[in-house]
């Protein structure tokens, strides 16, 4: 019910023109999905030409530099390109399956922009549940892994997605209990209320500045959040050295371009739910709140680059073990020892 | 503590790609800029000219031609009736060349040399094979130590300087002696005028000397001849 200003203005506007009461909300909410759309996929879009250069510039290359300046329109052309390409649809596929699981995963990337709040106001819908709601949608990407694992019929694939699946379902935990530590301090699930909690104090009332369970609950979000994202140092899924592509080998084209996409629409998300929770959402002074949003948002995407082109992949053991043995334990200590001093009433 | 530790090698490992995030990219954007190779790298054969004549270093001995180990140079030069080699084909093949260098040390006239030039890909491979005209004009501007131990381009140098400085002294002299042998044949003041003539020819032949010296390796090989037949001219004259 935010983004107020457009939304009502365009409200008003159809009810003034004498369209029913459902009709007028139905295409104003259609608008909205419109601009959150599209302004993502620009986003998605920005962000692999972004990833290029950054893993240019870190081995002392350019990247992309043949289309326009630095070559800014790189990745417009490649998804122009994959657009054309063929869809190549193996024979023994799962027909059904293998056709949704690319939808899946565009949506369940796209589903979590409902509760993220971009600036003051900027939020599409204001929910009273909103980081147990981003919780609940981006698990449906882990689904549409296994989907296009199975549905492609390859052992590629479906090694890829059974390895996303147990990643993914592994790295939930942590990541959940991480954000609930958050929420402890904040006393409210909404992500209007968690950004609102941390205003004023100049940065000091950031909740990565509560130490010592702030900075533990981010860097433990943070290395959840890498491996829900499916990047480097937990890209299991994918290891092009060992699986070829992993859940994706099968698709081309758009199909493809859709899980590239999602991909990158998944990093953004998990940067900014980082950006809402640990570094005070859109506040910020002197500049417009979504400037400030945005700023902070591609300062942490900035850092998950760096771990990607910095780390090396961990073995599939190690990443089970690394998750249950030492994140997950640590987590929950955080959280009732956080829990333990928010009950006390002792401040820090 | 060994979690602490791990941290750390993370952050330094980050440390490392955030100071090459910052640094220069070391690409050479081919077309745009092109890089400079090394003077001793070895690309496309070229056949060197002299630098002062602008004639071919080649004696036409075909040492390169048998030091080449895949057989790209190919030289036709047969001996025309004074026995002297004339050039009549040299050809690179380019396509077989393995960019050995063998010829170039096989050399012993600074005539041949893998330059440090490397774009002369082409559509069609018969055109890797280079005659002796695109050999010597992509060789012209490739700088070379001369190690002939002759020099014959030095003595050619000083050859015209030596003749133009006679040929002036000649031509002096030559103009005054018909009206001399006019005046001799007339009257008898012989030797008079020769000598005041020969030391109006001492006090000038050094500074047209020095002229002559500077302003020889622009002459070209026809104002040479016109100066020797006038030489030739000039010496039945005083014959």
């Amino acid at each position: 019910m935010e983004l107020y200003p457009v939304f009502m203005w365009l409200h008003d506007l159809l009810e003034s023109t004498g369209i029913g009461e459902p009709w007028s909300t139905i295409i104003s909410y259609g608008f909205l999905a419109v601009t959150v759309f599209g302004t993502l996929s620009i986003l998605a879009l920005f962000l692999v030409w972004w990833e290029r250069k950054i893993a240019g510039h870190i081995q002392q290359r350019f990247g992309p530099m043949r289309t326009g300046w630095h070559g800014w329109y790189q990745t417009i052309m490649d998804a122009v390109k994959l657009l054309q390409k063929e869809d190549i649809r193996i024979a023994t596929r799962d027909k059904a399956v293998f056709f949704w699981a690319p939808v899946v995963c565009f949506v369940a990337a796209y589903l979590a922009y409902v509760v993220i709040p971009f600036g003051e106001n900027l939020i599409v819908a204001d929910l009273n549940v909103g980081i147990l709601y981003i919780i609940a949608v981006t698990t449906f990407t882990v689904i549409s892994l296994l989907m296009a694992g199975w549905g492609s019929n390859n052992k590629y694939a479906l090694l890829g997605g059974m390895r996303s699946a147990a990643q993914v379902v592994s790295y939930e935990v942590p990541m959940a209990v991480s954000i609930l530590t958050v929420i402890v301090f904040a006393g409210s699930l909404s992500m209007v209320d968690i950004a609102n909690a941390q205003q004023g104090n100049i940065i000091f009332n950031w909740f990565i500045f509560k130490p010592p369970f702030g900075i533990i609950a981010f860097l433990t979000y943070i290395t959840a959040a890498t491996a829900e994202a499916n990047r480097t140092p937990f890209d299991i899924p994918e290891a092009e050295q060992e699986l070829v592509a992993g859940y994706n080998v099968e698709y081309s084209g758009m199909k493809f371009a859709m899980f590239f996409l999602a991909e990158f629409v998944n990093l953004f998300t998990v940067s900014a739910i980082a950006v809402t929770l640990f570094f005070g959402g859109w506040h910020g002074p002197l500049l417009p709140s979504w400037i400030w949003f945005l700023l902070k948002t591609f300062a942490v995407i900035l850092l998950l680059m760096l771990f990607r082109w910095t780390f090396p992949r961990l073995r599939v053991d190690q990443l089970m073990e690394f998750a249950w043995k030492f994140l997950v334990p640590l987590t929950f200590a955080n959280l009732i020892l956080a829990g333990w001093f928010k009950y006390a009433g002792w401040h820090w | 503590m060994g979690v602490l530790k791990d941290f750390f090698n993370l952050l330094k490992g980050m440390t490392i790609t955030g100071k090459h995030l910052g640094r220069r990219a070391v690409t050479i954007q081919y077309p745009e800029q092109k890089m400079q190779m090394f003077e001793r790298s070895r690309g496309v054969v070229v056949l060197l000219s002299d630098k002062e004549t602008g004639d071919l270093n080649c004696t036409m001995c075909m040492l390169c031609m048998r030091a080449c180990p895949t057989a790209a140079i190919y030289i036709d030069a047969p001996r025309d009736e004074n026995k002297k080699r004339v050039l009549k084909e040299f050809k690179v093949d380019h396509a077989l060349c393995c960019y050995c260098g063998l010829c170039e040390e096989a050399c012993n006239f600074s005539a041949i040399k893998l330059a440090n030039k490397y774009e002369f890909s082409t559509w069609d491979i018969d055109d890797l094979v280079w005659d002796v005209n695109k050999l010597q004009d992509v060789g012209r501007d490739v700088p070379y130590v001369d190690t002939r131990k002759k020099k014959p381009a030095a003595k050619a140098a000083a050859k015209p300087a030596e003749k133009k400085a006679d040929d002036k002294k000649s031509a002096a002299d030559g103009a005054k002696p018909s009206a001399e042998e006019n005046k001799q044949s007339e009257g008898d003041k012989p030797s008079e005028p020769k000598a005041t003539d020969t030391a109006a020819a001492d006090k000038t032949a050094p500074a047209k000397d020095e002229k002559a010296v500077d302003s020889s390796p622009d002459e070209t090989p026809e104002s040479d001849e016109t100066r020797r037949s006038a030489d030739d001219d000039t010496k039945k004259g005083d014959a």
